[in-house]
């Protein structure tokens, strides 16, 4: 009995914390609408200091989504993301991530 | 005259604009030193421990070298990284670069 209900325990431990903030890639396509006009452009180049803004479609969804949080809260400081990162809440980035990680740009 | 001038400054400007294009490094002394970052991104820089972690394959150079100075100046913070890039050279980072950047990516543009 206690061995049971510690297992169902565990299993809904584990159902809830993949479910958590589970993205929607259909929302995630409206909002990855902005991300276009950098990430979107072949061999777009971030300005002063040069170098080219980071191929990202096909990326991991977690590291997206980390790197999102991690700049909303100023503690990665590109000016440009934060600005935008800044103005999704989690479950937007949740959404651009499972949009953006699901794109297949090699295929 | 003029124009050896004039052709001498096109070459300098040329030649800066390569420099900022592409990261000079030698993508075979990257593989020697990219054994440990296989543990998490991957031997192939595609198939990474798991989901946190980012691919590197075919990610362009230049952004490759700029993150790894700055995780080690300290700019970007991340644990795990930190520590890796301590006992990196600048030429070892941008041999890094290249080598993961030269590897056969999943990743391009959003559309």
């Amino acid at each position: 009995m206690t061995k049971t209900s510690l297992f169902i325990g565990l299993v809904l431990a584990l159902a809830g914390s993949t479910c958590l903030a589970k993205g929607d890639a259909q929302k995630g396509k409206a909002l990855a609408y902005t991300c276009t006009g950098c990430h979107g452009i072949p061999e777009y180049k971030n300005a002063y200091p040069s170098y080219h803004v980071p191929k990202i479609a096909g990326q991991n969804e977690a590291y997206i989504v980390n790197a999102l949080t991690a700049y909303a809260k100023g503690e990665r400081n590109h000016p440009t993301m934060v600005v935008q990162a800044k103005s999704f809440s989690a479950q937007d980035i949740a959404d651009i991530a499972a949009y953006v990680s699901a794109l297949n740009p090699a295929k | 005259m003029k124009t050896n001038t004039l052709l001498a400054f096109a070459l300098f400007c040329l030649a800066g604009q390569a420099a900022a294009m592409g990261v000079k490094g030698d993508a075979a002394a990257g593989k020697q030193r990219a054994t440990t970052c296989a543990a998490c991104h991957g031997a192939d820089g595609n198939k990474t421990l798991d989901n946190t972690y980012p691919k590197l394959a075919g990610q362009y150079p230049d952004y490759l070298l700029k993150a790894l100075k700055e995780y080690k100046s300290g700019k970007r913070v991340n644990a795990v990284m930190a520590g890796q890039v301590q006992a990196l050279t600048d030429a070892d980072m941008a041999n890094l670069a290249v080598y993961f950047g030269s590897l056969k990516g999943q990743m391009g543009i959003v559309k």
